[in-house]
C-alpha cells in the first residue's frame, strides 16, 4: 500500500510537467493574454521543477518524512490555486509553487522507497511510476479538460495529493548523513538530451491526435498508452548480456528512430502513430531507466542523486519546449497559408456546382478564421454541414479535409525531425561515460 | 563484433519502420502544391450558363494570374473582400490600379472570345462584359455568381 502510494505521489506530480498539453486552449479563452505566453503554463513548472530538484533533495535526504509532508501539502495547495486562479499570473505563480511541491514529494518518496524496498528496487519503482505519470499526462489532462473543464485537472489533484500523506503512517524518522560525492555529469548530460527529444513524443503526439486529427482526448490518451507499457515492457525484458551503457545506446536509436518515423508519416490517422510509438516507447525504456541507474547506481546517496536526474529530465523538457515549440507554430502558420491555397484549388476544380464555388470558399475561409481566433483546427464538415448529402459534397469534403490532414501532420514533421537529432545528441556525453567506466 | 549486435538490431527494427513510411510518400505528405496559371489546364466542359459563366471567370483568373505572376488560387482568394483585395496587392508587392486593370481587362477578353466562339450567347454578353467592366474587382465574382442564377441555364 505504502509502495503503491509513494509510486502515485511520484506519476502524479511528474505528470503535472506535460498535464497541461491540452488544456492550454482553453486556458487562452479563459485568460486574456497572447498565444506565445500561455505556454508558460507548462514551461514554469518544469523550469521550476529543474532548479529547485536537486535543493529540495538536499533537503529530503535530512528530513525525508516531513519533505514528503510539506511536498505533499505545498503541492496540493498549490493545485487548488491552479484551479481556482482569478488570473493568469495567479496561475503561472502557482505552477511555480507547485513545482517545489513536486520536488520535494518527488525526491523525497525516493528515500522513503529505499528504506523499505531497498536501492535496487526503490530507484525501479521511481523511474517506472515518473515515466507513466510523465507519459500519461498530457492524454489524462485532455480527458479532464474535455468533461468537466482545465480547472478540473488541478482539483482533482488536490484529495489525491491530500491522500498521498497515508503513506506516511509507521515511517520512521531518519537522516542520511554520507556525502553525497559529485553527480554523473555525463549520464544526466545524456538524459538532458533524450528528455529534450521525448518532449515531442510525449507532448506532441497528443496534440498531433487530438488537435490536429480530431481525436476525442480519452481515445489519444489510449493511443499513447503504447509508449509506457512498451517502455515497461523493454525495460523488464532487456538481456543481462547487453550493458548499461550500451542498452541506453540502442534505447537512442530507437527513441530517435521513432520520432524520424512520426516524422515521416505517410498518412494522417492514429494507427499510423503505432508503430513509431512502439520505437519510442522501447527507447524511452532503455534511455530513462538506463541513465537514471548509471547516474545513480553505486553511488552513496540515491536521493541526491536522484535530483540531479530531475534537474537533468526537467532541464532537456525546457530545453524541447523553447526548441519545438516555436518550429511547431511557424510550421502551422505556413502549412495554414499552404493549406488555404491548396483548399481554394480543390473548390475550383470540383464538380459541385460552378455557381456555389465562391459561396463554399466564403464558408471554408470563414471557418479558417473563426478557428484561427479560437486556437483551434479548422472543421470543415462544420463549415459545409448544411451543404447536400451527395457524392460530389461529400468528394469535396473528404479533398478539403485530406488538405488540411496533409498540412497538419507535415507541420508536425519538423520538430519531430529536430527532436530526433536533439536526442542523438545524447552520444555526446554517452561516450564520456563509456570511457569513464573503462 | 557481438557488443556490436543489439545496436544493429535496433537500426534493423529502425529501418522496418521508416523504410515503408517512405516509400509510401512519407515526407511527402504535405499540402498539394498548387499548378502554374502560365500553364494550359484542362476545364470543364460547359452545359449550361452557369458553367459558361465559370469557363470565363476560370480562363480569365488563369490568364491574370498569370500576368501578375501569383497564384489562380491566390487571385480568387484576393476577390471575396476589399480587404483581402489590398492585403493580396500589399504582400505580392503589386500596384492596386495595376491588379484593377488587369483583372477587367483580363475578364473581358475571356468574355470577347466567349462570345466569337459562340460559347455565351449575346444577350448575356453585354451583361456580363458590363459587371466585368465597371464593378469593384472584389464584387466581380459574386455578381458574376448571381447573374449565373438569375438567368435561365
Amino acid at each position: 500500500m505504502r509502495r503503491a502510494l509513494l509510486a502515485v505521489g511520484v506519476g502524479l506530480a511528474l505528470a503535472d510537467s506535460s498535464i497541461v498539453t491540452l488544456a492550454l486552449p482553453e486556458i487562452l479563452g479563459r485568460f486574456d493574454v497572447a498565444i506565445t505566453s500561455v505556454s508558460w503554463v507548462l514551461t514554469s513548472f518544469n523550469l521550476v521543477l529543474a532548479v529547485v530538484a536537486v535543493p529540495a533533495a538536499y533537503v529530503s535526504r535530512r528530513r525525508p518524512r516531513e519533505s514528503y509532508a510539506t511536498g505533499a501539502l505545498v503541492f496540493g495547495t498549490a493545485s487548488l490555486v491552479c484551479g481556482l486562479a482569478p488570473s493568469f499570473d495567479v496561475l503561472v505563480g502557482a505552477r511555480c509553487i507547485q513545482a517545489i511541491g513536486a520536488a520535494l514529494l518527488v525526491t523525497s518518496a525516493l528515500d522513503l522507497l529505499t528504506q523499505r524496498e531497498g536501492d535496487e528496487r526503490a530507484l525501479r519503482v521511481w523511474v517506472v511510476a515518473g515515466v507513466f505519470g510523465a507519459a500519461l499526462g498530457p492524454a489524462a489532462g485532455g480527458v479532464l479538460t474535455e468533461l468537466l473543464g482545465w480547472e478540473s485537472i488541478f482539483l482533482a489533484q488536490v484529495p489525491l495529493a491530500l491522500l498521498l500523506l497515508v503513506a506516511l503512517r509507521g515511517v520512521e524518522a531518519r537522516s542520511i548523513a554520507t556525502p553525497a560525492g559529485r553527480p554523473a555529469v555525463a549520464a544526466n548530460a545524456a538524459l538532458l538530451f533524450v528528455a529534450g527529444g521525448l518532449v515531442a513524443a510525449l507532448f506532441l503526439v497528443v496534440l498531433l491526435l487530438v488537435d490536429g486529427w480530431g481525436m476525442s482526448p480519452a481515445a489519444a490518451g489510449l493511443v499513447v498508452t503504447v509508449m509506457p507499457l512498451t517502455a515497461i515492457a523493454v525495460g523488464r525484458l532487456r538481456p543481462r548480456s547487453v550493458g548499461e551503457v550500451q542498452g541506453v545506446a540502442v534505447g537512442v536509436i530507437l527513441l530517435s528512430g521513432g520520432l524520424t518515423a512520426l516524422a515521416l508519416m505517410p498518412r494522417a490517422g492514429w494507427g499510423w502513430t503505432l508503430p513509431p510509438q512502439l520505437l519510442v516507447g522501447a527507447g524511452l525504456g532503455l534511455t530513462v531507466g538506463g541513465l537514471t541507474e548509471l547516474a545513480l547506481r553505486g553511488r552513496p546517496d540515491q536521493v541526491v542523486h536522484g535530483g540531479w536526474t530531475l534537474c537533468a529530465r526537467h532541464a532537456g523538457v525546457v530545453v524541447g519546449l523553447v526548441l519545438l515549440a516555436p518550429v511547431l507554430t511557424s510550421a502551422l502558420d505556413e502549412n495554414r497559408d499552404e493549406a488555404i491555397r491548396a483548399g481554394a484549388a480543390v473548390v475550383l476544380d470540383s464538380e459541385i456546382p460552378p455557381l456555389d464555388k465562391l459561396g463554399v470558399a466564403q464558408d471554408v475561409l470563414g471557418e479558417v478564421d473563426r478557428s484561427n481566433d479560437a486556437g483551434e483546427l479548422p472543421d470543415v464538415e462544420r463549415a459545409l454541414a448544411d451543404r447536400p448529402d451527395d457524392a460530389e459534397w461529400q468528394s469535396l469534403i473528404g479533398a478539403l479535409q485530406d488538405q488540411l490532414n496533409r498540412a497538419v501532420t507535415s507541420a508536425f514533421s519538423g520538430p519531430f525531425l529536430l527532436a530526433a537529432v536533439l536526442t542523438l545528441g545524447a552520444f555526446v556525453p554517452l561516450a564520456f561515460v563509456r570511457r569513464r567506466r573503462a | 563484433m557481438r557488443r556490436f549486435v543489439p545496436v544493429l538490431v535496433a537500426l534493423g527494427l529502425v529501418a522496418a519502420v521508416v523504410v515503408p513510411y517512405v516509400a509510401l510518400g512519407g515526407g511527402s505528405f504535405e499540402p498539394t502544391p498548387v499548378a502554374d496559371p502560365c500553364q494550359a489546364r484542362a476545364l470543364p466542359e460547359a452545359e449550361g450558363l452557369g458553367e459558361t459563366i465559370e469557363r470565363i471567370a476560370l480562363t480569365a483568373v488563369d490568364n491574370v494570374a498569370c500576368q501578375l505572376g501569383v497564384s489562380r488560387e491566390e487571385l480568387v482568394l484576393a476577390l471575396r473582400s476589399e480587404d483581402a483585395f489590398d492585403s493580396f496587392t500589399s504582400e505580392n508587392d503589386i500596384d492596386r490600379a495595376e491588379a484593377e486593370r488587369a483583372i477587367h481587362d483580363g475578364l473581358v477578353s475571356a468574355v470577347d472570345k466567349a462570345e466569337a466562339d459562340g460559347t455565351l450567347p449575346g444577350l448575356v454578353a453585354p451583361l456580363v462584359r458590363k459587371a466585368a467592366e465597371n464593378l469593384p474587382p472584389w464584387l466581380i465574382l459574386e455578381a458574376l455568381e448571381r447573374l449565373g442564377s438569375f438567368l435561365p441555364g
